[in-house]
């Protein structure tokens, strides 16, 4: 729109047409021209020089062509810019059914419903006495203080394929404690609870289940809508339209790959100072473990105490036991006792406690896990050098420092260590379930204790396109879905902010459109499981 | 007792009555008259002629020992003698089965430890007497104890049976230095314990602070055993409780080491003996001995029965005759309630980085309410939350006044309370009598 073209547009709107230049508005084809396909990259050649100017031309030649709109079409309004709203001065047209408000007992569009309405060839929005052009509406309508021209490309798509569009309103959405308190209410009724089925993923996880509970609460408690959105039966997901416009779920699942211990290792690796340092400190204390170890194994002797000679009346080892004990020495006894005579170990020895131990089976369980990796504590030959606890315990010290220094240097004396140490024996789903650094988790959880950025907030309710007979903008019920709106080139909504929406807009779905200079592309996220294999 | 098979059953000197009203057993070499005191009775025993004993203490001849309800008792003989009995009994039998042989060859072993540990200036025999419940534990251990005492030995007892301590109130763990055979009647005369505070009767509900605690009078005796030669060479003597599956087997074997063990004692079941064999180390001597046949399984109650008794023995005196406790208030602005170990929380709400076992030694304030009525507390030498500190006495909350914020107690001291920090335990004494 050139501006010459702004002041003859200015200059015709109080013109009347001749016929013959109405008949030549009239005439005019009304086929938009195919953007096509981008290219993928400039290629510097003439041909694509060319059709990118033809593309452009003919882009201009739409955008300048003058409108050509019967006065008594138009609705008049008038441009408010204190409150950032469109007050309209004539009766409002069919739009009024899914546009516009009441305030102060006039009618009044919202700027971007003002825009779309003059770009439809609806409105005619005066300011200071003047009609705005289309592209002053542009300029004066899209501010930081109502809207960026992001959302008003998503609002005006959405609008055009026929959706009903209205603005967010946070403060309209039920809070959670609402949500709780009709939760209770739905319990009451619980034949109402399989009337409807979410498109919301299926609950897997608890505060799902609660989430799409308290959903139906909300919906119930909305008597008058829901009858028209029951008088829908079209299911919610075969709309066509939506679909089309390239949805790409995604799970909000990241893949553990991304956090590789790898490279810690792979970085401690390149500094060759500390690895040679780590291996060779490894090697001089790992390679002898126990330089005085040779000694010691001279020097085993006994332990202290002789069990040969002091005779325990011991009826666990029944082979190798006398079958009766000789006397003890009087002089070990306390003097009433006096002397006693041998004693018979047969009998005792059928009285032993055989039984088996009633055990439950977790304590079995456990009880074989041990078994497996335990063996006789005295089959070790170090064990067996042992000759009291304190060498015992020195040794198992030792073993224990040693477990720790057997691994590599540049791998655990870092800050940052593997996720699993390979010595140490564990379940393969255990195994799993530590190295999966990124924990997989619900849209909801711990969604409602999470603080939003203002960077990101949800723009806009979509009711479906066959509702709009129905729609009462007084009570427009649950909203098909919310929207987003990102810019292609701005940054990519995080965990946080998705759980944050997800969590504020409830049982609806937020989908969050993407635009890219005109071409826009619906995304939506929903719980995912990743599978896991129950046989670990 | 159908499986005393050959014994001669009772009633064999009933004919021989000794005139006191009694009626009288002889018993033969090596035997012994088993009997057991029925509810509401007392049984009065005399040793007429010859020499016996019960649970290694020696009795004197003429007189008269008394045993209260729910008493089981086994009066043994090496050489032979004459007993009588008045009162009623549940049963009284003699039987020659018994495996005080076996026992007694366990203590010459043990003497002929300490004399060696004599000769070369060492320590002398640790001993951990394990087994499953109703096995006769504390027997054997009561009985190596008094032969040890009788040899002029000075040996130290470790009681780790929190459900049923010989030394102090149900709950605790405690070591006691054993200087004369216990009393026939009265038990182990108790003259200052070393006690710690554990707080309920089953090692189960925290067995960290079990283990720690364990670890703790391990510690305490070996610093004992160095200053104190006697009780070095005399050892210690170990009981443990029923407990051997699972984490109680762990509590076991964790004993063992910070004991420093020379012998384990296994009573009877040799599944635990060939465990302990196979998870000690090769010094450690572990030897399987049978239970006698003597010992009875005790009911759940016959084992509330006895707590009870034990808490109503600290406060009033054995038979509750030889002390006179007070009652008094205590302000709770005046003392901190502590319990140890916070209840267990899921992992998923700890604080990030924090792991289960930190919690259950902690000291956790106890706000004072009607629900501390008839607790027992035990009052902790500690100054000021200080952890690992020892008991210095027990108290009982009789009454709880949230108005007035005092609580009514009974202590065996008259106020004021020695030491303000008060831990509470998970068991209840109402002084019923």
């Amino acid at each position: 729109m050139a501006d010459q073209n702004k002041t003859a547009e200015v200059k015709s709107s109080n013109e009347l047409l001749s016929p013959s230049e109405l008949f030549e508005a009239r005439t005019r084809s009304h086929k938009i021209p195919v953007r096509g396909q981008k290219d993928f990259l400039p290629s510097g050649s003439d041909q694509q020089r060319e059709r990118l100017q033809q593309s452009l031309q003919e882009h201009w030649k739409l955008v300048s062509e003058e409108r050509v709109e019967r006065l008594g079409n138009l609705v008049k309004a008038v441009w408010i810019p204190s409150d950032q709203r469109v007050e309209l001065l004539s009766p409002a047209g069919k739009f009024w059914q899914t546009m516009g408000f009441s305030a102060h007992g006039k009618q009044c569009l919202h700027p971007e419903e003002a825009l779309y309405l003059m770009e439809c060839g609806n409105l005619q929005v005066f300011y200071k006495d003047l009609p705005l052009s289309i592209q002053e509406g542009y300029e004066t309508f899209l501010c930081s203080k109502t809207m960026s021209i992001h959302h008003y490309k998503v609002f005006g798509h959405l609008k055009r394929l026929g959706y009903v569009v209205t603005r967010f309103d946070p403060s309209r959405v039920p809070s959670q404690y609402e949500r709780q308190l009709n939760l209770a209410q739905s319990r009451e009724r619980p034949g109402r609870r399989l009337k409807r089925k979410r498109s919301l993923s299926p609950p897997s996880g608890h505060t799902e289940t609660q989430e799409g509970a308290t959903a139906m609460g909300t919906e119930e408690e909305r008597d008058g809508n829901r009858e028209e959105e029951d008088m829908n039966p079209m299911p919610e997901d075969t709309n066509p339209k939506l679909k089309d416009t390239n949805p790409k779920p995604e799970n909000i699942h990241p893949k553990p790959e991304d956090t590789n211990p790898d490279d810690t290792q792979m970085a401690a690796q390149d500094d060759p100072s500390t690895t040679a340092e780590g291996c060779r400190s490894w090697w001089s204390k790992g390679g002898s473990p126990h330089p005085d170890l040779p000694g010691q194994s001279q020097n085993t002797g006994s332990p202290r105490w002789d069990f040969t000679s002091i005779s325990f009346p011991d009826l666990g080892s029944r082979h190798q036991h006398p079958r009766s004990l000789a006397s003890p020495d009087p002089c070990l006894l306390p003097g009433a006792v006096g002397s006693v005579g041998p004693c018979d170990v047969v009998p005792w020895l059928n009285r032993l406690n055989l039984r088996e131990v009633r055990m439950s089976r977790r304590e079995q369980e456990r009880e074989r896990d041990r078994d497996r990796y335990h063996r006789d504590v005295n089959l070790d030959r170090e064990v067996q050098r042992c000759r009291n606890w304190t060498e015992y315990r020195d040794l198992l010290e030792r073993r224990s420092r040693r477990r720790h220094r057997d691994r590599p240097a540049h791998l655990w004396e870092g800050e940052v260590t593997p996720l699993h140490d390979p010595s140490q024996v564990c379940l393969t789903g255990e195994l799993m379930d530590k190295i999966s650094v990124v924990k997989s988790t619900q849209l909801f959880e711990g969604a409602s204790s999470l603080k939003c950025s203002n960077e990101w907030r949800i723009s806009f309710n979509i009711y479906q396109p066959d509702t709009v007979a129905e729609f009462k903008k007084s009570t427009p019920g649950k909203p098909y879905s919310r929207m987003c709106v990102c810019s292609f080139s701005g940054p990519v909504p995080d965990l946080q902010t998705l759980k944050v929406l997800a969590f504020q807009s409830g049982d609806v779905p937020v989908t969050y459109a993407v635009e890219d200079h005109g071409d826009i592309s619906f995304y939506c996220f929903k719980n995912f499981q990743i599978p896991k294999d129950e046989s670990f | 007792m159908a499986a005393e098979g050959p014994e001669k059953t009772a009633e064999e000197g009933a004919g021989a009555g000794a005139g006191n009203g009694g009626t009288r057993y002889d018993l033969e070499k090596e035997t012994e008259l088993r009997f057991e005191v029925d509810a509401g009775e007392k049984v009065q025993l005399e040793l007429l002629t010859g020499l016996a004993e019960i649970f290694g203490s020696e009795l004197n001849r003429n007189k008269k020992y008394t045993f209260g309800p729910g008493s089981k008792v086994a009066v043994f003989t090496w050489q032979g003698c004459s007993v009588s009995l008045s009162g009623k009994t549940e049963v009284a039998y003699v039987s020659k089965d018994t495996p005080m042989l076996l026992y007694l060859n366990t203590h010459a072993a043990l003497e002929q430890m300490r004399r060696q540990a004599e000769r070369d200036n060492e320590r002398g025999p640790r001993v951990m007497v394990a087994g499953p419940t109703d096995v006769g534990k504390s027997t054997v251990c009561r009985l190596l104890l008094s032969y040890a005492v009788r040899l002029g030995r000075r040996p130290t007892l470790v009681e780790l049976d929190v459900g049923q301590s010989g030394v102090s109130v149900p709950g605790t763990m405690s070591a006691l230095c054993i200087e004369r055979p216990a009393d026939v009647e009265e038990g182990y005369s108790v003259q200052a314990p070393l006690v710690y505070h554990f707080g309920s009767t089953s090692p189960g509900t925290n067995i960290k602070l079990y283990n720690k605690l364990t670890s703790c009078l391990a510690d305490v005796f070996s610093q004992r055993c160095e200053v104190n030669r006697k009780a070095s060479v005399g050892g210690c003597i170990i009981n443990t409780c029923g407990w051997v599956k699972g984490s109680g087997y762990q509590a076991l074997v964790h004993c063992a080491s910070a004991f420093e063990v020379d012998v384990v004692l296994v009573l009877d079941q040799e599944r635990l003996y060939n465990e302990l064999k196979r998870d000690l180390p090769h010094f450690v001597r572990v030897v399987l001995l049978p239970k006698s046949g003597g010992v009875v399984e005790r009911s759940k109650d016959c084992r509330r029965e006895a707590r009870d008794e034990k808490i109503r023995e600290y406060f009033y005196g054995f038979r509750s005759a030889s002390f006179f406790p007070h009652a008094f208030d205590v302000r709770f602005s005046d003392v901190r309630i502590y319990k140890i170990g916070a209840p267990s929380i899921p992992d998923s709400c700890l604080p990030l980085g924090m792991s289960q076992d930190d919690t259950q030694l902690k000291l956790v304030p106890v706000t004072p309410g009607r629900d501390l009525t008839h607790h027992v507390l035990s009052v902790s030498c500690a100054d000021e939350g200080e952890e690992g500190s020892p008991v210095c006495g027990f108290i009982v909350v009789t009454n709880v006044d949230t108005q007035a914020q005092v609580m009514t107690v009974l202590s065996p001291a008259p106020r004021p309370l020695p030491r303000h920090t008060l831990l509470i335990m998970d068991i209840r004494f109402i002084d019923l009598k």
